[in-house]
């Protein structure tokens, strides 16, 4: 009885949002953004859906695309495939992506990338207190950061993109040859 | 005319703000009856797309929103809206600055979420997302999304005003004859 209580809103929201399908339609653009001064990633120390802690300080050395997202925002579902084709293409080569997720718990998460048709892999990380995007003053969803292997913020994106296009790949092969 | 008045006339017309008429598209859902206004001017791309009270009553639910708190929200008709940048240069904008003109010509600032975070967070709610940021710089590419709420009935028209400012220019752009969703989808 609980699982269905709780699946009601669940519900109501997939058929509504149906009725609301205008919302999901600006194209997914390629551009990124070089910040004219590259500024230290704020460190942090978070959560995956495991329980087990990770401290950001240890990606030092690789080129990370820390993306923003949550499951309720369309943009985010829209760029997470393209996210998870560039890690499995460059993952073994100084280059990771981690998804941090906004206020939301395990569960949800977990239902959520199971009823995509391209699960993602990579680090998905849970800021359940909005703490860390507050650091990067992240203002809406999705944002994501590409930053350099010495902990720098080079570039960044608001709203969602296309991270396999040629262009970004060209700008992630420049950070990880630096 | 006194010099001085000649000398503000004069630096009023080197200020950097435009007014120019932009390129207003309105799309109609077929299913919902739904209507979507989107413009363009200057960089600046701006569409609200109507939302049903059951859409929005929906989504507070999903992310545990008490229901007076939702109740409450849906007083206001709730736009979905997306800005974009579609320029090659830097473009900002302030909700602050925007206002909505109501059926009888009075003009009412745009609540902003700021304002609304500060009540949420009276009311013991945490979350802070799915509304549109009060403030955005945004680099070539860049757009967002989130609610923009009107505090007016439902089936009401309005205009809103908006601002942005595109390479450090000035700009303001009007929506005229916008409508609130209505209550529920119309049948035909």
């Amino acid at each position: 009885m609980k699982k269905l209580s709780a699946l009601i809103p669940a519900l109501l929201f997939m058929t509504v949002f149906t009725v609301n399908a205008a919302w999901e339609q600006p194209t997914l653009g390629y551009t990124l953004s070089p910040l004219s001064k590259p500024v230290e990633a704020p460190n942090f120390k978070l959560e995956d859906m495991d329980e087990n802690e990770y401290d950001f300080s240890e990606y030092r050395g690789k080129v990370v695309l820390l993306n923003f997202w949550a499951t309720w925002c369309p943009p985010c579902k829209r760029e997470m495939p393209s996210m998870e084709r560039v890690y499995q293409k460059y993952q073994g080569d100084n280059f990771t992506v981690i998804g941090v997720n906004q206020m939301e718990d395990g569960d949800r998460i977990f239902s959520f990338t199971g009823s995509l048709d391209t699960r993602p892999t990579f680090d998905i990380l849970l800021d359940s207190e909005s703490k860390v995007s507050q650091a990067y003053e992240v203002r809406g969803l999705p944002t994501t950061y590409l930053i350099d292997k010495q902990g720098k913020i080079r570039y960044r994106a608001i709203g969602g993109r296309e991270f396999d296009h040629q262009e970004v790949e060209k700008i992630i092969q420049s950070l990880m040859n630096e | 005319m006194k010099k001085s008045t000649h000398i503000f006339i004069f630096i009023a017309s080197l200020l950097p703000v435009s007014i120019q008429a932009a390129e207003v598209s309105v799309y109609k859902n077929e299913q919902s009856g739904l209507l979507t206004w989107t413009s363009e001017d200057n960089g600046f791309s701006i569409e609200l797309i109507q939302l049903l009270p059951d859409f929005v009553y929906a989504v507070y639910s999903k992310h545990d929103f008490p229901k007076p708190e939702i109740d409450r929200i849906n007083t206001y008709c709730v736009f979905g809206s997306i800005i974009k940048n579609t320029s090659p240069q830097q473009i900002s904008y302030k909700v602050s600055d925007w206002t909505y003109v109501d059926t009888a010509g009075n003009e009412h600032p745009v609540k902003t979420k700021s304002q609304w975070l500060e009540e949420w967070r009276k009311a013991g709610i945490k979350f802070s997302w799915t509304l549109l940021p009060d403030t955005g710089t945004f680099e070539v590419g860049d757009w967002q999304q989130g609610f923009t709420t009107i505090k007016l009935a439902r089936d009401t028209e309005f205009d809103l005003n908006y601002t942005w400012t595109l390479d450090g220019i000035a700009h303001k752009g009007t929506l005229k004859n916008l409508r609130c969703a209505p209550e529920h989808i119309k049948q035909p």
